[in-house]
């Protein structure tokens, strides 16, 4: 199958974060980027389901400046055959830009699936899958836990609150993947090598307007110093009510 | 002044809490755009009118009422297609939404088919001038983010909970209209429905964690800790490496370095030392609550909330007290 | 023996058979074992020359096991004083008039005689009770990994065999002419007055069994090659080529070149071992003194370090023939006896699909390493056989991608975090908060230096336990008023955790960039408390260009100690049994296991030091090491609990470590058997006692 799977360069989800002086973006000093968690868990797919259903290509797609060139390596080297840079400034904050731009990147290559993560570490609203799916007519699974190709129909298990949908669709399909569908692989040194010399292409990010940006960034309030509450069954209540009125989780 | 519309959602014909919230947020949007009117779009098996008059309280002006006995599982391109349809046909300043599941799967459609912008996960709207500006809690909620948008016609989903749902009564009309397409022609075919995947809420997606560890001294005293996760009734149990080595619980319910990494709202550690390997598995809970018998355990530096005290004597009264919470609410 | 006859042609030419075809059967394995990669052993002479003769010859290391020990020393020597013999009576063979006599000083020749008889008698004695042990006593680690006593009774009784013929024939040698059998032959003389009852014919059956010996003497040397005795002829020479007990650090990894244009990296097969891992192979005598201390294995794990070097010799023996076209000797593997069973290729197409990993080695074994070393150290012909697993490992995770599901979160938290845990950086140095304790960077910016760095490590910045050391060993430094400074955020892991996992991409991005950020800051001394860095940077360093003096804090504190630094209270305090438990890299690694104790005696007013049953060099592991603390323990009883039991077993009221993977362990080891005795890092014990 001809797979292409959209990936994000997000910072390490664990990093402690500072405001840069522009206070539109954040400080980058000492960050480390890869790819985003979910969009790893949409490679490993697609080259599971290469790797399950003979001979197909692997092709990854990020928006954004060059340094996202190491993160399309960092793919290849997991195994996927060739990557495409839709080269922008930044990566935009307007979700459905860049849709656009990876619309008219993908319209015309013939993809029977192009996955996308569930949604972005950084802004969680897993938009551009979606979205990218409307613009190119495709139907979109959203929130994939399992994923089964066979005889150009899909079958995917998508987790809701609480329960779960088994839902079958056509090809060609869209699919954003969930946590717990495949475990990224560690890409092995041989790989690593491989990937230098796989073929990257640059072009422009055909974005259009861009009509959503940052104005402000701030960092939340401290979370404060937890406290021991008090000792023994005698605390339930206080717990229950600091439960109930501070951390609103009851 | 613009009109705001509203894609109310529902779940078994009844209105959910954050479609509420959204339309509390979509009246006060419309008050600060110079007080247009809140048009509330419900989608539903035949019946989900009667919604209609809920939502009227708290603000919509208008309830778009889509009745179709196709929509008895959740057809998202039907209701993309419809909300699209209907803001098309009218003139709105927004189409607002909750960020749910259903929400992440509508927004974004509605947003492509009407090449309008889209921000999510939103904790405030605003308007600074003719944008509207939102905030965002952006980084895996480290990071507070404002954004603005600069379009005639945005879409915004909202965060629950973010927004209290306020009354503000007002006789709402009702009008109907037709899913924009037949959701018989939808290409995504729900085929099964499975409840609850084992019948337990997987770690990673339950809420609430009660997690154990050894100072439950034995294995049947787990039932404590199923017995409290049963009274928040949306919780999952999970367990410390050292009780999954020792067979108390299964492998697959080990939260830690080698086992699940989680992030509820609420990680209550019970018995649990908080040894390195198991802190990194849940350290970025939202809130944690750490019950221990020894007040020096490493667990009480990142627990917001700790009780001293043996854990067979605690946890069955705080259990108490969840269901007596629960019960009230 | 008289004059030359027919016979001694005859004798020549067997001779000459025999020795040729053993010729031919060494000049083979050389050829096999240059499968393996080239590498130089060429240096420190005089260091590998006294090993030979303090393990080799002295048999130091055979005799760490008392009783086994003097009976294998009396063979080994009784067979190096037999040699000697051995040759006279080979040349007597062909030249009947040879003796030593005609050129030695006839005392010493007496006394020559008197060594052939008196070790003859000796070794004869040995194998009696060699025969006893195996048949009857059934030590443990002579059985198990599907081992053959076969091979070594059949040796055991060859040996027994030259020593009969050869007393029998100066027996009756004696009784054709007195006066070659002088009564230094004192064990022959006596042999001699009990045979002469049959002594009818002396000079047949002298003769016989002098062919008796001799042909013995041929058939032991070529069966060598088939045996695990081939460790006779290859020993001493293993000894000599090989670094387990130097020239130069112990248990530094082999440097790897990544940029190297190379097929895969690591080893799956012989080929890519090296030559000296070969020998090792030919050198084994599975006497299973390794697997007897290894850690997994005494825990029922399936590792058995005796098992990974008989298998290398095993794959060799049958791909080498294959891959050097050598038609004649593709002998079928069960000829070997061994571990883990024959792999049963009988095609050429069979033998080509198995290889040493998976078909003789499989991951798991290779995974349930704690690289503590015991098996190295234990040796006695100086195997390496961690250099096998090291190998392995590496080509499993950097050529296949192959490893424990739950190290893959450790890999990747080191690559982005710098440590092994999903801990944020900046995290890292608020242990510190509080205490006054500057970074490197503001030392540097006030333009001074400080005179020695204190390394932390990811323990002891982001566990809570190990945290407690790290302020402890603080506290100390600052009241000897020691002019330090800390890394802080500057600080990551050095890689030594994906090293010893086999990780060696991500280990030399690690390493050169601390190397780098240790350069820029000129660090020259370097103390730290953990045994892992201190080994990691002290020792394997260098091979990436990072040269520093590394000390760990239990040398450090006990030199303060000695110099009277510290600032103690005095005398009162109530008698404490403490019993130390070895750190692997701190002990058997980097030879420390005193500076510990000492520390212990100097810093309590009253101190009972008791030893576990294992312990120094021979100290059982904690299970952390090898990486094994970012793994699952799968199989068998737990390591950590193992020892922990150990170490209550001595009674003690409170258990030192000094090394925070100890400690984890340990500490982990206690509360699972419920027992309330603390363990204590050494510098807490002494932050302790601070005024």
């Amino acid at each position: 199958m001809k797979i292409a799977v959209c990936i994000k360069r997000t910072p390490d989800s664990e990093s402690r974060f500072k405001i840069a002086p522009s206070s539109t973006s954040i400080d980058e000093t000492g960050l480390k980027f890869d790819i985003d968690d979910f969009a790893s868990y949409a490679v490993e797919v697609a080259l599971q389901l290469n790797e399950k259903q003979g001979p197909g290509e692997t092709v990854i797609v990020a928006v954004g400046p060059d340094v996202v060139q190491e993160t399309l390596r960092k793919a290849m080297s997991m195994g996927a055959d060739r990557a495409i840079q839709l080269k922008a400034d930044k990566i935009p904050s307007d979700g459905l830009a860049v849709a656009k731009a990876l619309a008219a990147e993908l319209k015309d290559g013939g993809y029977d699936l192009v996955l996308f993560g569930k949604h972005a570490f950084d802004t969680s609203a897993g938009v551009v899958g979606t979205a990218t799916a409307e613009l190119l007519g495709m139907p979109c699974v959203t929130a994939a836990t399992k994923l089964e190709i066979s005889n150009g129909r899909g079958l995917a298990r998508r987790e809701l609150e609480g329960a779960a949908e088994m839902v079958e669709f056509p090809l060609p399909a869209a699919v954003t993947i969930d946590e717990g569908i495949a475990r990224p692989r560690y890409p092995s040194l041989k790989n690593i090598m491989a990937a230098k010399k796989k073929p990257l292409e640059t072009k422009p990010a055909q974005l259009g307007d861009v009509r959503v940006t940052v104005t402000g960034m701030e960092l939340p309030p401290d979370r404060p110093p937890g406290r021991i509450i008090g000792e023994g069954v005698a605390a339930v209540p206080e717990l229950i009510r600091l439960l109930q009125t501070e951390a609103k989780v009851l | 002044m613009s009109n705001i519309l509203v894609f109310a959602e529902t779940r078994a014909n009844a209105v959910r809490k954050l479609a509420l919230e959204a339309v509390t947020a979509a009246r006060a949007l419309a008050d600060a755009t110079g007080g247009g009117e809140v048009h509330a779009l419900v989608a539903g098996t035949p019946g989900v009118g009667s919604a209609a008059e809920q939502l009227g309280q708290f603000g919509a002006d208008v309830v778009v009422v889509v009745e179709h006995a196709g929509f008895t599982n959740f057809d998202r391109e039907a209701v993309a297609a419809t909300i699209a349809a209907r803001a098309k046909a009218g003139s709105y300043r927004a189409v607002l939404l909750g960020f749910s599941a259903q929400g992440r799967d509508v927004g974004p459609r509605v947003a492509a088919k009407l090449d309008a912008p889209i921000v999510s996960d939103v904790t405030s709207i605003g308007v600074n001038g003719d944008a509207l500006t939102v905030k965002h809690p952006a980084y895996a909620n480290k990071v507070i983010v404002t954004l603005e948008v600069n379009a005639p016609l945005a879409v915004v989903s909202i965060r629950p909970s973010a927004i209290t749902a306020q009354p503000a009564a007002r006789t709402a009309k009702t009008e109907t209209m037709q899913p924009a397409s037949d959701p018989a022609s939808s290409r995504i075919v729900v085929k099964e429905m499975v409840e609850g995947g084992k019948g337990k809420i997987d770690l990673g997606e339950a809420p609430v964690i009660i997690s154990g560890g050894r100072g439950l001294k034995a294995a049947e005293n787990f039932k404590l800790v199923e017995e409290l996760a049963a009274a928040f009734g949306n919780a999952a149990v999970g367990a410390t490496r050292a009780v999954t080595d020792d067979g108390w619980r299964p492998h697959s319910d080990q939260i830690g370095q080698t086992g699940r990494q989680v992030s509820p709202q609420l990680y209550v550690a019970v018995g649990i030392s908080g040894a390195i390997q198991h802190l990194a598995g849940m350290r970025t809970s939202k809130t944690i609550v750490a019950i221990n018998k020894d007040k020096e355990a490493p667990i009480f530096k990142v627990a917001d909330y700790g009780i001293v005290g043996d854990v067979l004597e605690v946890v069955p009264a705080l259990t108490q007290a969840v269901k007596e919470a629960k019960a009230s609410h | 023996m008289g004059a030359v006859h027919a016979s001694n042609a005859v004798f020549a030419f067997v001779l000459t058979i025999g020795a040729g075809f053993f010729a031919l059967n060494v000049q083979r394995l050389i050829r096999y074992m240059r499968l393996g990669f080239a590498e130089d052993r060429t240096n420190a002479p005089l260091v590998r020359a006294k090993n030979v003769l303090s393990i080799g010859i002295a048999q130091t290391k055979i005799f760490r096991d008392p009783v086994a020990g003097a009976m294998h020393a009396t063979i080994f020597w009784g067979f190096m004083v037999l040699t000697a013999g051995t040759v006279e009576i080979l040349i007597q063979g062909v030249f009947p008039q040879f003796s030593y006599d005609l050129f030695l000083w006839h005392p010493l020749y007496q006394l020559y005689a008197l060594s052939q008889d008196g070790f003859a008698l000796l070794v004869l004695g040995a194998i009696g009770f060699a025969y006893y042990r195996r048949l009857v006593v059934h030590p443990r680690r002579l059985e198990g990994d599907k081992l053959e006593h076969t091979d070594a009774l059949i040796i055991l009784g060859m040996i027994g065999g030259l020593m009969v013929t050869l007393l029998l024939m100066n027996a009756f040698q004696y009784h054709v002419d007195p006066a070659t059998v002088g009564p230094e032959k004192f064990v022959s003389r006596a042999l001699a007055y009990a045979v002469t009852p049959i002594a009818q014919h002396p000079t047949s059956i002298a003769q016989l069994f002098f062919w008796a010996h001799a042909l013995l003497i041929l058939i032991f040397l070529n069966y060598l090659p088939y045996s695990k005795h081939l460790h006779v002829v290859t020993s001493l020479i293993n000894v000599y080529l090989s670094n387990t007990s130097g020239p130069g650090q112990k248990g530094v990894m082999r440097p790897m070149d990544l940029e190297a244009e190379v097929e895969q990296f690591g080893a799956s097969d012989v080929e890519h071992l090296s030559w000296k891992n070969l020998l090792d192979g030919y050198s084994c005598t599975e006497c299973g003194r390794c697997t007897a201390a290894c850690p997994a294995n005494i825990t029922g794990k399936e590792l058995s370090p005796r098992k990974i070097v008989i298998n290398t010799r095993q794959r060799l023996m049958e791909k080498a023939p294959v891959v050097t076209g050598d038609r004649m000797e593709f002998l079928h593997p069960a000829l070997l006896h061994g571990e883990g069973g024959d792999a049963g290729a009988v095609t050429i197409e069979q033998v080509a699909e198995h290889r040493l990993l998976d078909t003789y080695i499989s991951d798991t074994e290779l995974w349930q390493c704690t690289s503590c070393r015991a098996c190295v150290q234990e040796c006695p012909v100086s195997i390496d056989q961690l250099d096998i697993i090291n190998q392995m490992r590496r080509y499993l995770v950097l050529s296949e991608s192959r490893f424990p599901e739950e190290v893959q979160p450790a890999f990747e938290s080191l690559k982005r975090n710098g440590s092994p845990w999903a801990f944020s950086p900046s995290d890292r140095a608020k242990w510190a908060e509080g205490m006054d304790i500057p970074t490197m960077a503001e030392v540097v910016e006030r333009g001074e230096r400080p005179d020695i760095l204190f390394w932390v490590g990811c323990m002891g910045s982001f566990d809570d336990r190990a945290k407690k050391i790290t302020v402890a060993f603080a506290r100390i430094l600052k009241a000897c008023n020691i002019n330090f400074a800390i890394l802080g955020q500057e600080e990551h892991c050095h890689g030594d955790p994906a090293r010893r996992m086999g990780n060696e991409y991500l280990y030399q991005m690690l390493a050169k960039d601390t190397i780098g950020t240790l350069d820029r800051y000129e660090v020259k001394t370097i103390v730290t408390s953990c045994p892992h860095c201190f080994h990691q940077i002290g020792n394997e360093f260098p091979q990436l260009g990072g040269n520093y003096e590394v000390i760990h804090h239990s040398t450090f504190i006990e030199r303060l100690l000695q110099e009277q630094r510290v600032p103690l209270e005095s005398d009162e305090g109530k008698r404490l049994t403490v019993a130390y438990h070895d750190s692997c890299y701190l002990g058997r690694y980097n030879d420390v296991y005193d500076a510990p104790r000492e520390t212990l005696k100097r810093a309590l007013p009253v101190v009972n030091l008791v030893e576990p049953k294992r312990t120094k060099d021979r100290g059982l592991c904690c299970g952390a090491g090898g990486g094994r603390m970012f793994m699952e323990e799968r199989q068998g009883k737990r390591i950590n609990i193992e020892r922990t039991e150990e170490l209550l077993a001595t009674g003690a009221d409170t258990i030192a470590v000094a090394c925070p993977f100890c400690m984890t362990m340990i500490n982990d080891g206690v509360k699972a058997v419920q027992s309330d005795v603390p363990v204590l890092d050494i510098a807490e014990v002494v932050a302790g006692q601070l005024r």
